[in-house]
């Protein structure tokens, strides 16, 4: 049974994170029927599970709960805020139970009796049924040999509830000797006969050790569906000292059975597949039926796979992310299966390396789709937060996400949680005014927080946006001159300004708060998404609010570039920002060569010539290509000496020793067991940027 | 072999009432809520179905209807899992055509006594 | 043995005809000269990556690190792969040094403090002095090899441009 503790543990605890987000969505549509239905749904299976695992203290709590939603969900209590707060903490104290090596302790059961207070005051008073009657089939009194008549008249529509009488009187049998007689004048003429209609009357006089109520246990599937009369015609005697002795050593004692009987009825106390298998209920029929079976299995397999009902295993994570890391040294290997199947006029060489080369597209694509996430789980599990801080601040704020379908790598989206966790915390402590604030500035009394993602280029972009009072531009610079974080003369873009809020140490909030305002941990937001090779973007309005952009890149383990060399070495363009490729002509070269400016598409667009950025600037090759790429800093040109071609990309980590390089996300290891580095587009364009402007 | 379906949104239930099942002899398909349990029984004819109440999408009792109403499952055991002698469930589940219930907590020896009741030995 | 002895084993290796010596803990093989890519903006003595079975490993060019000049690639130049723990982190790079010689026991008791050097060398990353065979061995401290303020280096050399 362990294992299904743990399988019971983990599903539970989803159930919860269900449960929180039901009862997040409750509290805005409190009359929300589906809703209602769902809340009640998840603490009714959450009990059920927690009762075949012994659970006892989670049970006897989910059950006074779960009555409380049950008169919800009849109408006879109304969804109030009180409710959801108190379903809520009920919610938090099964967690704690089920995290809790026993799930009764002193502790735990205070706090249950606290919260069913609560309840209880709430509801005026709630049914709680701790105390149980022990299930059916307890000890029972001892009794001894009764003889039964049974009068058993079923419905005539009695097949319509799936009853086999058959098996009802094997049943009966059973429990004792059993003689039975069949009524059979109402089944009428052929003509007349229905065969999905029962027309007989059964009479059986049974000789059992069985109670009255064991007896009529029987029927109990089919009481409302028949008329059933049992009495009793001779009660059992008692006698003494015999009770030790075995039903079947009675039953031959008394003559009512034959030892034969008995090892016939020893037997059908094995397996229910043996007995079924002895008394030949497996025949030619059942091997064609066993045939259909696996057919449709696979079938519903094959469905299972492609259904649209999300149907999941778990994998543990680490075995993602060797899948990925074995995927990678493929996917290099077979680039150098290309380059060499490319040297040698083959045609078979060269299909064989084609086809790998396809598979190994797939299999790196599959691959990386199993590690891709979509964001909606986290964006969710901000509700709470926004909810509780709300509450604590005392203002009013409405949570909204978009975009929660879109997808990012799991090692992604786990380190990004604390960084928007800092975010969001900072939005509703700093940025959405109170109620009273934002009514006097003409606003809505409640302010918003959004959360959005959405997929741009390589990159997916989360955006934390609120309507709130805006960032003060004077004022940060201000505070960032007093520490000392800027010099005087220093002249900084908007974004830069902003930007500094994610100094270390840097916090202007006036007053300290509990949520935020301490200036710790919005460093940790710029040191993650760094990390994450993904970067920040702030901007803002006095007045109207703040948005906060981080841009990431979909997965950090592979990606599709362009290689381009440069002298002798290689270079990796993410080929997402990749726009065209062109040749940089001598004319084109001269004719802005003071600007560095190129036409495309009927636009001027500045260039980057990296043989000046990474090499000498003198000793320009003869032709030069010029990739267009889309960056953050808009339309730039790369100038290149040679464009080589796509390529796919395993993203190497160049380590701790070249973690401050600026312009490098990562190296690849090429076919030839050369490297070439990968280029950070934004950072590259913001440097040339910044350069030009300075006038190197 | 006998075939039966399990139908609860619990992935607890549907796996310990696999084990059970399994341990005592029986094929076993399963569906996690109603609109599931329907699509399996499109292509599959089990022996018994067995099938919680309270589901997403769709409940056990709608499921007890539709299998009512299918010229090839009306005829079909269905037992209904409750949690508690929950008798107005208990109720409505007969009164549209069920067979049987079980009662949750269940251990094996339950489970397949049940099952026994309603399939025969 | 009244002191204990405490032996430990040391890889020499030369830079400019100077002997050093490194602790083999630190040491985890020895490879050829072999293909290095250069990263652009990074100071001088940090020479380039290479290719060690599939994982990238920066080299550092002890010599231009001593500022003794640059090593130029012969029969016997060989990169000195080791490992060093920084900021709790371990790090795997490569030394680029002349030539290789042998793995040696010194008496821990038997070296000698860093003698002043004048000023032609940082002697932050020497452990200190040793003796095999009547010629004196600089001892690496490996931790030291590389400061944190060269790793900001890294950095400002950037920002400066050329």
């Amino acid at each position: 049974m362990d294992q299904f503790k743990q399988v019971f543990i983990e599903e539970a605890e989803e159930l919860l994170g269900t449960l929180e987000d039901h009862l997040l969505n409750l509290e805005d549509a409190p009359e929300d029927r589906e809703l209602i239905d769902a809340v009640f749904r998840v603490m009714h299976t959450i009990k059920g599970s927690a009762a075949m695992f012994d659970f006892k203290g989670i049970v006897d709590f989910t059950h006074v709960v779960e009555s409380v939603l049950d008169q919800v969900r009849g109408g006879d209590l109304s969804v109030t805020r009180e409710l959801i707060e108190l379903t809520l903490q009920s919610r938090d104290h099964i967690h704690e139970m089920l995290s809790a090596p026993s799930d009764i302790t002193p502790e735990s059961e205070s706090r249950s009796r606290e919260l069913i207070g609560e309840f209880e005051k709430l509801t005026g008073r709630v049914e709680d049924k701790r105390n149980k009657p022990p299930a059916a089939g307890g000890e029972e009194e001892e009794s001894f040999f009764s003889l039964y008549r049974i009068l058993f008249i079923p419905d005539r529509d009695i097949f319509f509830s799936g009853t086999n009488l058959i098996a009802l009187l094997e049943e009966l049998q059973e429990l004792g000797e059993c003689s039975t007689i069949a009524y059979t004048s109402e089944i009428p003429s052929l003509s007349g006969y229905n065969p999905e209609t029962s027309y007989i009357r059964w009479e059986f006089f049974l000789t059992t050790k069985a109670s009255l109520n064991e007896v009529k246990d029987v029927f109990i599937f089919v009481e409302s569906s028949c008329q059933l009369e049992v009495t009793l015609l001779v009660e059992g005697d008692r006698e003494e000292g015999e009770g030790e002795k075995r039903l079947g050593e009675i039953l031959i004692s008394r003559g009512l059975i034959t030892p034969d009987d008995l090892t016939g009825a020893l037997k059908a106390q094995k397996p229910v597949g043996q007995i079924m298998m002895e008394n030949g209920l497996i025949s030619r029929s059942d091997v064609e039926s066993a045939l259909y079976q696996q057919k449709t299995e696979r079938k519903l397999r094959e469905k299972q796979g492609s259904g649209e009902r999300e149907n999941t295993i778990r994998v543990k994570s680490e075995k993602l992310d060797s899948l990925v890391d074995s995927v990678g040294e493929l996917v290099t290997a077979q680039a150098r299966l290309s380059q060499i199947s490319s040297q040698y006029d083959d045609p078979s060489l060269n299909a064989l390396a084609e086809l790998i080369e396809r598979l190994s597209t797939e299999l790196r694509d599959n691959a990386m789709g199993l590690r891709m996430v979509p964001i909606g789980t986290t964006f969710s599990r901000f509700k709470r937060l926004v909810r509780d801080l709300s509450n604590t601040l005392g203002k009013e704020i409405i949570l909204e996400t978009k975009g929660g379908e879109t997808e990012l790598d799991k090692s992604v989206i786990d380190k990004l949680n604390d960084p928007l966790v800092h975010l969001i915390r900072n939005s509703i402590d700093h940025g959405i005014e109170c109620p009273q604030a934002r009514l006097e500035a003409g606003k809505r009394r409640e302010g918003t927080v959004s959360l959005i993602a959405d997929y741009s280029g390589a990159n997916v972009v989360i955006q934390i946006r609120d309507d709130g009072a805006g960032l003060n531009k004077e004022r940060i610079l201000s505070k960032a001159r007093e520490k000392g974080l800027v010099g005087v003369d220093e002249v900084l873009t908007e974004n830069e300004i902003f930007k500094l809020i994610l100094q270390p140490g840097f916090s202007t909030a006036k007053e300290v708060t509990d949520v935020s305002g301490r200036g710790v941990g919005m460093d940790v937001v710029s040191k993650e998404i760094e990390s994450l090779g993904g970067s920040i973007f702030i901007t803002s309005t006095s007045g109207k609010g703040s948005t906060i952009s981080l841009s990431l890149p979909l997965t950090l383990a592979i990606i599709e570039g362009l290689l381009v060399r440069i002298g002798d070495e290689k270079f990796v363009i993410p080929l997402a920002s990749v726009q065209a490729c062109l040749e940089l002509s001598r004319e084109e070269r001269e004719l802005h060569r003071e600007k560095r400016l190129f036409e495309f598409r009927g636009s001027m667009v500045p260039y980057i010539r990296l043989r000046e950025l990474f090499l000498d600037r003198r000793d320009l090759p003869l032709r030069e290509h010029l990739v267009v790429t889309q960056t953050e800093n808009g339309i730039f040109g790369i100038v290149v000496d040679e464009v080589i071609g796509d390529y796919q990309t395993v993203i190497k980590n160049l380590g701790r020793l070249y973690k401050n390089l600026q312009l490098i996300t990562g190296a690849t290891i090429l076919g030839d067991g050369t490297m070439a580095l990968i280029l950070d587009l934004n950072k590259i364009t913001a440097l040339a940027k910044v350069e030009s402007s300075a006038g190197i | 072999m006998k075939q039966i379906l399990i139908v609860d949104d619990s992935r607890t239930v549907r796996d310990s009432l696999k084990f059970f099942l399994r341990e005592g002899g029986y094929e076993v398909l399963e569906g996690s809520d109603g609109v599931e349990a329907l699509d399996v029984l499109k292509t599959a004819r089990p022996n018994l179905i067995i099938t919680d109440v309270n589901m997403p999408n769709m409940d056990g009792l709608t499921l007890l209807e539709n299998v009512r109403n299918s010229p090839e499952h009306k005829f079909t055991p269905v037992l209904v899992l409750t949690t508690e002698s929950q008798q107005s469930i208990m109720e409505r589940g007969k009164s549209l055509g069920a067979t049987g219930w079980i009662v949750k907590p269940f251990d094996s020896q339950k489970v397949l006594a049940v099952i026994k009741k309603v399939l025969g030995g | 043995m009244a002191e204990g002895k405490k032996i430990n084993q040391y890889l020499t290796f030369t830079v400019s005809e100077e002997t050093y010596a490194l602790n083999v803990l630190n040491v985890r093989e020895v490879l050829e000269f072999s293909q290095l890519s250069k990263v652009p903006r990074m100071p001088d003595f940090m020479r380039g990556i290479i290719n060690l079975r599939g994982s990238i490993v920066p080299v550092i060019d002890l010599k231009l690190k001593f500022s003794l000049g640059r090593t130029e690639k012969t029969i016997d130049t060989s990169i000195i792969v080791c490992e060093m723990i920084m900021e709790e982190e371990t790090i795997v790079m490569g030394l680029l040094t002349d030539s290789v010689k042998e793995v040696i026991d010194l008496d821990e008791n038997d070296i000698e403090p860093t003698p002043y050097v004048g000023a032609k060398i940082d002697t932050a990353f020497i452990h200190g002095m040793g003796k095999k065979d009547d010629k004196f061995l600089i001892i690496l401290n490996m931790e030291k090899i590389l400061t944190a303020n060269e790793l900001n280096m890294v950095s400002s050399a950037e920002a400066s441009g050329e």
